[in-house]
């Protein structure tokens, strides 16, 4: 009996693990105390030493010592503030008036703010919320395909996982031991393709549908001409610079991601001012939201580190690599397994439970398999993308059905999310079939080492500079960024 | 055969304070008041850090490639203030009740099981890991103090003020364990609590 359970430790303590979260405790204390309870029971058994559990503050410094994680409350504060400064009105209503004359402009319109929002802000519910309460009511009005309308808001909120600078994306390099940069670089190529499926098939829906998705009528445009434009630019092009401000500092290598995410923040409290709606209570409402979701995000890792100290520990992380490269199909049949797997959990698990249960568990495996981790992890984040969407659980149908008009009815939402769901499944499976798309980029702006970013900056200089010219600035290289 | 004695010790304690809670849970609410207020001002203060950490981590980032100046004490103090914020901000986190959770179960049942299910696992699965987690990193701080103990970076900072942060917090969140404990006790008992219902976090 007691060999039985030595030797099952780490598929009991899986299963333990799923009882317990099941429960609906906070993942986060249910996490430690299995693990926990576990390590008491596997010293016991004599598989793992006493000592061993002396690692656990040496686990818990080694979080809140990485500054990494620190941009997870830098990136969180920005868009808490952007998405109270009154930014996504202005754009949604500015942009909604200039593509609307044509046929599907208001759906092209919401994509494209959906994917600005998405960049600045990073969270699916500021986004869906704003464009639920402005354009949805418009949509409405000028006889919009109910189902389309709410399916394209809801999709269109969703991008924000997979384009940078995106928190999920710190998170998964982080849990993936790569870079923040290579992360986001790699993440251009899909984000793209993404915006390029969802605008294909609005302008397929107005060819062959064009009832669906009506042009605005003359009276409808309140704006034009000057001060339509003016009121476009005024939205698009602060959004643009702070993107700029964070993204290009990144990529060039002049800011780690947890400077550029400061830099971010300060921005968008500029941004904030300059529309003029920055008060002591938008502030402070935007430090308190992030101050619990950071605690609530690095708590979950706290408990997922203690858990998988005592998992690894007790073998079960060979059992989990036996398990899968046991599969058939090799890489592909591991990969097609993974995004199955993973697309039905995100049912139940929230993206930060995936990132850092599941994910630490598949890695490993996955680099075994030879399979590029930021490939598979921007595979990961597009995948759990589209568990935003599904019916009846997706949250971003939820934001939704929240914020929309009472006529809206939520069989509408349900099946109105179904081709975007279909849509973000065909992007999973080209980046299957693709690679380069993801790994294009990478090579192109893979500048993270700083001694050649160092070379970059001498080759800038005057020819047969001695890096000594007074017009060069001069780095601190005794203290190079980190790109952990 | 001592260590099934001990085993059998500690889920009769953790009986004990389920059955203790249910029945002084009423008389305690007041003590819930006190520790929630505790909770609120290391939640202002780790609120406070956020800004604070951005202003400095920008002013670093932006000094290093204009004046050409930074340490590393700047760049320690950034994490130092992380540390600060998420092991200060867990509590009142608790107490707003946004600790997330797999709520497949948890938000079809009803509001009495709700409170049972954090009755139980405030007893079972905080408690005892809060506890757990003091027992291994106080002597980590006081090893860290005893020996004034310097960052291993030039111009690096002391190292025992983070190093306290690690017990502190799990203190902070124990206590605030203590009151959700009593006030989920008392609202089974039929009393009025103001308790906040839990929403998935938006994200």
């Amino acid at each position: 009996m007691m060999e039985l359970i030595r030797d099952n430790l780490g598929p009991a303590m899986f299963g333990g693990l799923i009882i317990f979260l099941l429960i609906g405790y906070p993942a986060a204390f249910s996490l430690a105390a299995v693990g926990l309870f576990f390590g008491f029971i596997a010293i016991e058994l004599g598989v793992i030493d006493p000592s061993f559990l002396g690692a656990l503050p040496f686990q818990l410094f080694g979080i809140i010592s990485n500054d990494l994680l620190l941009a997870i409350p830098f990136f969180t504060f920005m868009g808490a503030v952007l998405e109270r400064c009154g930014l996504a009105e202005d754009l949604l209503d500015s942009i909604g008036q200039l593509f609307g004359p044509i046929r599907g402009g208001l759906s092209y319109a919401v994509i494209f703010v959906g994917a600005i929002l998405g960049a600045i802000t990073g969270t699916v519910a500021a986004s869906v919320i704003a464009m639920g309460v402005i354009s949805l009511p418009v949509m409405i009005r000028y006889g919009y395909n109910m189902k389309h309308a709410t399916g394209v808001i809801a999709a269109s909120g969703t991008i924000t996982q997979l384009i940078p600078p995106s928190l999920v994306l710190i998170v998964l390099a982080d849990v993936l031991g790569k870079s923040v940069g290579d992360m986001y670089a790699g993440s251009i190529g899909p984000s793209i393709m993404q915006i390029s499926l969802f605008v294909i098939w609005v302008a397929i829906l107005s060819v062959i549908r064009p009832d669906h998705v009506p042009a605005l009528p003359i009276e409808a445009r309140t704006l034009r001409g000057w001060p339509l434009l003016w009121k476009s630019l005024r939205g698009i092009v602060p959004s643009a610079a702070l993107i700029f401000l964070v993204l290009g500092t990144i990529f060039t290598g002049l800011a780690t991601p947890t400077e550029a995410g400061a830099m971010g923040a300060v921005g968008a409290l500029v941004l904030a001012m300059l529309y003029g709606t920055l008060t002591w209570k938008l502030a402070y409402e935007a430090m308190t939201s992030t101050m619990r979701i950071t605690a609530m995000v690095v708590f979950i890792l706290i408990g997922s580190r203690v858990f998988s100290l005592i998992f690894q520990g007790v073998g079960g992380g060979l059992w989990i690599e036996e398990m899968l490269t046991g599969l058939p199909g090799g890489q592909t049949g591991f990969l097609i397994f993974t995004m199955v797997f993973i697309f039905f959990i995100a049912f139940f698990l929230d993206f930060f439970e995936i990132a850092f249960i599941i994910i630490p568990l598949l890695a490993p495996v996955a680099e075994k398999l030879g399979i590029d981790l930021i490939w598979f992890g921007l595979l990961i984040c597009a995948n759990i993308q589209t568990s935003f969407m599904h019916p009846p659980f997706g949250f971003a149908l939820f934001y939704l059905r929240g914020v929309a008009p009472p006529e809206v009815k939520s069989r509408d939402i349900y099946l109105g999310s179904i081709p975007w769901i279909i849509l973000q499944l065909i992007l999973v499976a080209i980046m299957i079939a693709w690679p380069e798309m993801v790994t294009y980029w990478l090579s192109k702006t893979t500048i993270m080492d700083p001694s050649a970013v160092e070379q970059q900056f001498r080759n800038l200089g005057p020819a047969g500079g001695d890096g000594g010219t007074p017009t060069m600035p001069n780095f601190d290289t005794s203290q190079p960024p980190k790109f952990n | 055969m001592l260590k099934i004695i001990a085993a059998v010790a500690i889920v009769f304690i953790m009986a004990m304070v389920v059955v203790g809670a249910l029945r002084a849970g009423p008389r305690l609410l007041p003590l819930t008041k006190i520790i929630d207020r505790i909770s609120q001002a290391a939640g202002i203060v780790a609120a406070s850090l956020i800004l604070l950490a951005v202003l400095v981590s920008a002013g670093n980032a932006v000094s290093r490639y204009t004046l050409n100046a930074s340490s590393n004490a700047w760049l320690e103090v950034q994490w130092y203030m992380f540390a600060a914020m998420v092991l200060l901000g867990a509590a009142e986190t608790l107490r707003r009740n946004e600790h997330v959770r797999v709520d497949l179960v948890y938000g079809s049942v009803s509001n009495k099981a709700r409170e049972w299910i954090d009755l139980l696992g405030g007893v079972v699965f905080l408690m005892p890991m809060c506890l757990i987690m003091i027992y291994f990193t106080w002597p980590v701080f006081v090893q860290s103090w005893e020996i004034n103990e310097m960052s291993s970076n030039a111009g690096g900072l002391l190292r025992w003020p983070v190093k306290l942060m690690l017990p502190v917090g799990f203190a902070l969140l124990a206590l605030q364990g203590v009151s959700e404990i009593i006030k989920r006790a008392a609202a089974l008992r039929g009393l009025e609590v103001d308790e906040i219902e839990y929403h998935t976090p938006l994200q």
